[in-house]
C-alpha cells in the first residue's frame, strides 16, 4: 500500500503539533468551542428553570409564586371571596331547604326545618367565613402546625402531642353514644364544613392563607371539633403555677413562700357564694413544706420549657366578668344579665355570632368556629354567660424511677410500666419527626430531664361539653340549666343565668379535683398517696340561686369564703386578686341599695367601667404618706393629680399614669431587694397578682410587715417604701413624658392591639390608646394590652331586649368589609341588637342564602 | 404580518389559558412563540407581552369586578410590606411577564440551536 507523500506529510505535521498525552483529554477534541447560540440556549434554560422553580416551588420566604399570585386562582381571589350576595346554594347532605340571613354587619341567622340541617348549615356558614381559623385551631391541638409552617412550630407540636388533646378528643368521641344528639350534631356540622371545603376548592375561594402557605385543608371530622374545644380548655385551665411555687419556695424559703403565696387570699374579696357550706369528707390540706434541690431543679427545667412556648398554651390568669340582677331589683321588672368574657383579642375573633333555629333548638349568641353549638347567648326563656372559675385543674407528679426497673415507675406499692403512644410529626421542608409519649397513671410524662414529671390535667378527662351546651340551649328554666351542667367537667366555668321569670343563678360547673394529702400547689410525689381521688360533689360546688340581695357576680375571683371546707386552688395565680369582682359588687350593691333599680344601661355602663378598685384603696394611703413631705414642683403636681382623681383609668387621665407607675414602683421597691438577695429566678412580674394582694393587705393593715425591711435596705415601713416609690415614679414619668405632669395622660402610655390570628402584624388593629387596666371591669391588662372583653352581652328580660357586640368581624378575610367592622363600635362602648331570624331576614341590607339539598 | 399573527395568537392563547386556571400558560405560549418566530428580537417582546397581558388582564378584570384595593393592602401586609399595596400588584405582573419572557427565550434559543445543529447532522 502506498501513501500519497503530501497526505503523509500532513499527518506527520499534525502529530507533531498535537499536545502530548492521550488524545481524549485534549481540549479541542473533547469540548468544541461553544457557539453563541449554545450559550444563549444555556442561559435561556437557566433563566427558565429559575423562573419556573420560583413559580412552582417558591424561593426563600416567598411562596410558590404561580399558584399564590395568579389572579384567577391565587390569593387575589380573596377580593371575590369577600363579596357576599343573595344566592342559592346546593349542599350535599341537607334534608330540607335552609334559609340563611346575614345582617349588614355579618351576623348570621340560620333557620332549618330539621336539627340535622341546622348543624350542617352551621358548619357550612362557619367554614364559609372562618375555615383557615378552624384549620389553624385543629392543627394547634393536634400538633400538626409544623406540617404547614416548618420546624419553627416543632416544639409546640411536640408539647401538644405530649399533653394529649388529640388522645382526649379521640377518647371523648369514642364514648359518645351512636344516638346521642351531640354526636349527630357534630357529624352534621362536619358535613357542612366539608361541603364548604369542596365548594371553595372548586370555585378557587379557599382563604388566601391556604394559597400562600401552599396547602389544602383536609376534610373536617367531629374529632376536630372536640380538638377546638380542647384548645379553649387548655388556654383557660392548663397552668404551670405549681412549678412557679416550687421555685419560689426553694429560693425564698418555706416561711416566706407560705406567707406571700398563701392558699387563702390575704385581702378582702367578694365571693359570690357566701355559704353556709356542707362539711367536707376530706382531710384538711397540709402547710407549705420545703422543696428539695432536685424538685426545684426539675420544676425550673419544666417551667423554662413551658415559658418558651407561644402565648396561649398555658393559662396565665383569667379576666372575665358576668353578673345578673333579679327581676325585683330591675327597672324593667325582668331579670338582667351581663357577660363579657375576656380573652386574647384577635382578628378574626374567637367568636362568630349567629342565631340557630330549628324545631329542637333555638338559640342566639356566639359560637367558636369549629364547634357546632352556641357557647354564650340566650334562647326564648333563659340567658347565660360564663367566666373562668380559675380553680386548680393541673397537678404535677414526680414519678419515682429506678435504673433496675427501666421504663417503669413506682405507684401504689408496685412497679408499673409506662404506656407509650407514638406520633409522626410531618415537618415542612424537613424529615418527619417521631415522638414517643410516655403515660403514667397520672397522665403524660411532660419531662424526663432530671426528675421525670407527669401531669394530671382535668382537660385530659373526657367532658361531653357539646351535649351540655345543647341541653343548655334547650333549657327553659334553672332546673334544666343546672341539670345540664352536671356533665360539664372541664374547663370549670362560672355559668351565670337569668330567665324570663325574673330568676337568677350562678354555678361554677366543672371538676374541682380532690387531693386528700400533700401540697397540691407544688409538684407532688407520684407514688400514689397524693393522687387526685375524686371531685367535689356537684351539690357542693360553689353555686347560688335567687339570693336575697338580688344580685350575683363573678370575675374570676375565689367563689367562696374561707369557711369553704375544700381546697380548690391557692390565691397565688389560680384566682384573680378580686378587684374587678369588688368593683362590680360595689356598683351593683350601691345602685340597688335603698330600693334603687338597675337597668340594661347600667349593665352596659358597668361593662365599660374604668374605675380601679385597688387604686381607690391605696391612693388615699399614699396621699397620707406624702402629707407634710417636701416635694419638688413636679412631685407636687403629680400628688395634686392624685388628690382630685376619681380612680378611673381613662385615656385622658394623667393621674391614671401616676397611679399605674406608682404601683409598679411600689411592688418593685418592696420585693425586688428580696428577689436579688435570695437569687429568685422567677420573673417577679409573673407573680405580681399574688404579691399585689400581699402589698395591698400590708399597706392597709400591716405597715410594719417584715417584707418592707428587706436585706440590704434596713428597717423600713410601708410609708417609707411608698414615698420612695412615688419619687421614682415622678422621675420616671418626667424622663419619659416631660416635666408637665398634666400631660402624662394614660392614653400616652397605655394602648391596646387586636392581633391578627396568623401573627401578621400588618393585619393587626392598633395599637390605639386604650382605657382600663388589669383591675378595672373594662379589663386591659398589659401594655399594649392584647386581651380584654372579647364579647359583651346585656340581656333585659323585662324589656325583652338583647344587645351585644364583639371586637372584630365575622370574616377572617382581610379584604372583607366584615373583617374588623365592629371594632370601632365596640371601642366606643356601643352594642348591636341581637335580632331574631325573622327580624334579620327583613332588615335593611340583609343578604339571603337559600341552601338547597 | 407573521409577527402580528404570532402576537395576537400568543396573547389570546395565554389569556385563555390563564382564564381557565392554567396560570403557567404564558410560559407554554411563550415557548411556542419562540419556536414559531425565529427572530428573537420579536419573539421575546411578544412572549413578555403575552405573559404580562394575560395575568394583567385577569387582574384588571378582578379589580373592575370586585375592587382589589383591600386585597392588595392585605397581601402587602401578609408579605411584610405594610400598606404598600402596589408591591403585590407589581409582583403579580412581573411573574406573568417573566413566565412569558422566559418561555419565549427558551423557545427561540432552542429553535436557533437546532437550526445551527441541523447542517452538521446532514453533513
Amino acid at each position: 500500500m502506498t501513501v500519497d507523500p503530501a497526505v503523509e506529510a500532513r499527518i506527520r505535521k499534525e502529530q507533531a503539533e498535537a499536545p502530548r498525552g492521550p488524545a481524549f483529554i485534549t481540549r479541542r477534541n473533547r469540548w468544541p468551542r461553544p457557539s453563541g447560540r449554545s450559550v444563549n440556549a444555556a442561559l435561556a434554560l437557566l433563566a427558565s428553570a429559575a423562573v419556573l422553580y420560583a413559580a412552582f416551588f417558591g424561593a426563600g420566604p416567598l411562596p410558590a409564586l404561580g399558584p399564590a399570585f395568579n389572579p384567577v386562582t391565587g390569593a387575589w381571589t380573596m377580593a371575590g371571596a369577600a363579596q357576599v350576595h343573595n344566592e342559592t346554594l346546593h349542599l350535599a347532605g341537607l334534608q330540607q331547604p335552609v334559609q340563611v340571613s346575614l345582617e349588614s354587619d355579618g351576623t348570621a341567622h340560620i333557620v332549618a326545618q330539621t336539627d340535622h340541617d341546622l348543624f350542617l348549615a352551621t358548619g357550612y356558614v362557619h367554614a364559609r367565613f372562618r375555615l383557615f381559623q378552624m384549620d389553624l385551631l385543629r392543627r394547634q391541638g393536634e400538633g400538626r402546625l409544623s406540617e404547614v409552617v416548618g420546624k419553627a412550630a416543632i416544639d409546640r407540636d411536640r408539647f401538644e402531642l405530649q399533653l394529649g388533646l388529640l388522645r382526649t378528643a379521640q377518647l371523648e368521641w369514642s364514648q359518645i353514644a351512636a344516638d346521642d344528639p351531640s354526636r349527630l350534631a357534630a357529624l352534621a356540622y362536619s358535613q357542612g364544613v366539608n361541603d364548604r371545603i369542596t365548594e371553595a376548592e372548586s370555585t378557587h375561594q379557599l382563604d388566601a392563607m391556604f394559597t400562600l402557605l401552599g396547602y389544602q385543608p383536609q376534610p373536617w371530622t367531629p374529632i376536630d371539633s372536640l380538638i377546638v374545644k380542647g384548645d379553649m380548655t387548655q388556654t383557660l385551665n392548663f397552668t404551670d403555677t405549681p412549678l412557679v411555687i416550687a421555685q419560689l419556695d426553694k429560693s425564698l424559703g418555706a416561711d416566706l413562700a407560705s406567707e406571700w403565696f398563701p392558699v387563702l387570699p390575704p385581702n378582702s374579696q367578694s365571693p359570690y357564694d357566701p355559704g353556709p357550706y356542707a362539711p367536707a369528707a376530706t382531710a384538711p390540706i397540709e402547710a407549705m413544706r420545703q422543696v428539695t434541690d432536685a424538685e426545684a431543679a426539675a420544676a425550673a427545667d419544666l417551667y423554662s420549657r413551658l415559658t418558651a412556648l407561644p402565648a396561649g398554651l398555658v393559662a396565665t390568669g383569667g379576666a372575665s366578668n358576668n353578673w345578673a340582677v333579679a327581676g325585683f331589683k330591675s327597672a324593667s321588672g325582668g331579670a338582667l344579665l351581663a357577660g363579657d368574657p375576656h380573652l386574647h383579642m384577635t382578628l378574626p375573633a374567637i367568636w362568630f355570632q349567629l342565631t340557630m333555629d330549628s324545631p329542637g333548638y333555638h338559640a342566639s349568641g356566639v359560637s367558636i368556629p369549629g364547634t357546632p353549638i352556641i357557647l354564650i347567648g340566650h334562647n326564648q326563656h333563659i340567658a347565660w354567660s360564663l367566666t373562668d372559675a380559675q380553680n386548680q385543674q393541673t397537678f404535677f407528679y414526680e414519678e419515682k424511677e429506678d435504673k433496675a426497673h427501666p421504663n417503669q415507675y413506682y405507684w401504689n406499692g408496685a412497679w408499673q410500666t409506662y404506656k407509650t403512644v407514638g406520633y409522626d410529626i410531618p415537618v415542612l421542608g424537613g424529615p418527619t419527626e417521631h415522638l414517643t409519649v410516655k403515660v403514667s397513671v397520672h397522665g403524660p410524662v411532660i419531662t424526663e430531664r432530671g426528675q421525670t414529671t407527669s401531669v394530671w390535667w382535668a382537660g385530659n378527662l373526657p367532658s361531653q361539653d357539646l351535649g351540655v351546651l345543647l341541653r343548655i340551649g334547650q333549657a327553659s328554666g334553672w332546673q334544666g340549666f343546672r341539670d345540664a351542667l352536671r356533665d360539664w367537667h372541664s374547663p370549670t366555668h362560672n355559668f351565670v343565668y337569668a330567665d324570663d321569670k325574673g330568676n337568677i343563678g350562678l354555678i361554677s360547673a366543672g371538676y374541682f379535683p380532690l387531693v386528700t394529702k400533700g401540697q397540691p400547689w407544688l409538684p407532688m410525689p407520684g407514688t400514689g398517696e397524693y393522687d387526685v381521688t375524686g371531685t367535689i360533689p356537684f351539690d357542693q360546688i360553689p353555686q347560688v340561686y335567687n339570693p336575697p340581695s338580688g344580685i350575683i357576680w363573678s370575675a374570676n375571683q375565689r367563689q367562696v369564703t374561707s369557711d369553704y371546707p375544700y381546697y380548690i386552688g391557692s390565691a397565688s395565680n389560680f384566682f384573680d386578686p378580686g378587684y374587678r369582682a369588688n368593683e362590680i359588687h360595689l356598683v351593683l350593691s350601691e345602685d340597688a341599695a335603698n330600693g334603687g333599680k338597675l337597668s340594661a344601661a347600667d349593665m352596659m355602663g358597668l361593662q365599660a367601667d374604668t374605675r380601679d378598685f385597688l387604686a381607690s384603696e391605696i391612693v388615699p394611703v399614699l396621699l397620707q404618706a406624702l402629707a407634710g413631705q417636701t416635694l419638688t414642683a413636679t412631685e407636687s403636681a403629680a400628688r395634686d393629680l392624685l388628690q382630685g382623681w376619681d380612680y378611673r383609668m381613662d385615656t385622658n387621665s394623667a393621674a391614671a399614669s401616676v397611679w399605674s407607675s406608682f404601683w409598679q414602683s411600689y411592688l418593685s421597691g418592696t420585693f425586688d431587694p428580696w428577689w436579688k438577695s435570695r437569687a429568685v429566678k422567677i420573673d417577679r412580674t409573673e407573680v405580681n397578682d399574688a404579691l399585689g394582694q400581699d402589698l395591698e393587705t400590708w399597706t392597709l393593715s400591716d405597715t410594719r410587715n417584715r417584707a418592707f425591711s428587706s436585706p440590704g435596705t434596713g428597717q423600713r415601713t410601708a410609708v417609707d417604701v411608698m414615698r420612695s416609690a412615688f419619687s421614682t415614679t415622678v422621675t420616671g414619668l418626667t424622663r419619659r413624658l416631660g416635666s408637665d405632669a398634666s400631660t402624662w395622660t394614660w392614653g400616652r402610655v397605655h394602648t391596646r392591639v387586636l392581633e391578627n390570628l396568623a401573627q401578621i402584624s400588618g393585619l393587626n388593629y392598633g395599637p390605639r390608646a386604650a382605657p382600663g387596666d388589669a383591675n378595672t371591669p373594662l379589663a386591659a391588662a398589659g401594655n399594649p394590652s392584647t386581651s380584654g372583653p372579647s364579647w359583651r352581652m346585656v340581656v333585659d328580660w323585662g324589656a325583652r331586649s338583647f344587645n351585644a357586640i364583639y371586637p372584630g368581624g365575622q370574616s377572617e378575610n382581610p379584604a372583607s368589609a366584615w373583617y374588623a367592622n365592629r371594632v370601632n363600635a365596640w371601642w366606643n362602648g356601643l352594642y348591636a341588637p341581637m335580632l331574631t331570624a325573622e327580624q334579620a331576614s327583613s332588615a335593611n341590607g340583609a343578604v339571603r342564602w337559600g341552601l338547597q339539598p | 404580518m407573521r409577527v402580528a399573527a404570532v402576537f395576537v395568537a400568543g396573547v389570546l392563547l395565554a389569556l385563555g389559558g390563564v382564564y381557565l386556571g392554567a396560570w403557567w400558560a404564558p410560559f407554554i405560549v411563550g415557548l411556542a412563540i419562540g419556536v414559531a418566530e425565529p427572530r428573537s428580537r420579536f419573539a421575546l417582546p411578544i412572549g413578555a407581552i403575552a405573559g404580562l397581558a394575560s395575568w394583567g388582564a385577569m387582574l384588571g378584570a378582578a379589580h373592575l369586578r370586585y375592587g382589589l384595593g383591600l386585597a392588595a393592602s392585605s397581601l402587602a401586609a401578609i408579605m411584610g410590606f405594610g400598606n404598600q399595596r402596589l408591591i403585590p400588584v407589581v409582583l403579580t405582573l412581573v411573574v406573568g411577564l417573566l413566565l412569558g419572557l422566559t418561555g419565549a427565550w427558551l423557545g427561540s434559543a432552542g429553535r436557533n440551536l437546532m437550526a445551527e445543529r441541523q447542517p452538521a447532522i446532514s453533513r
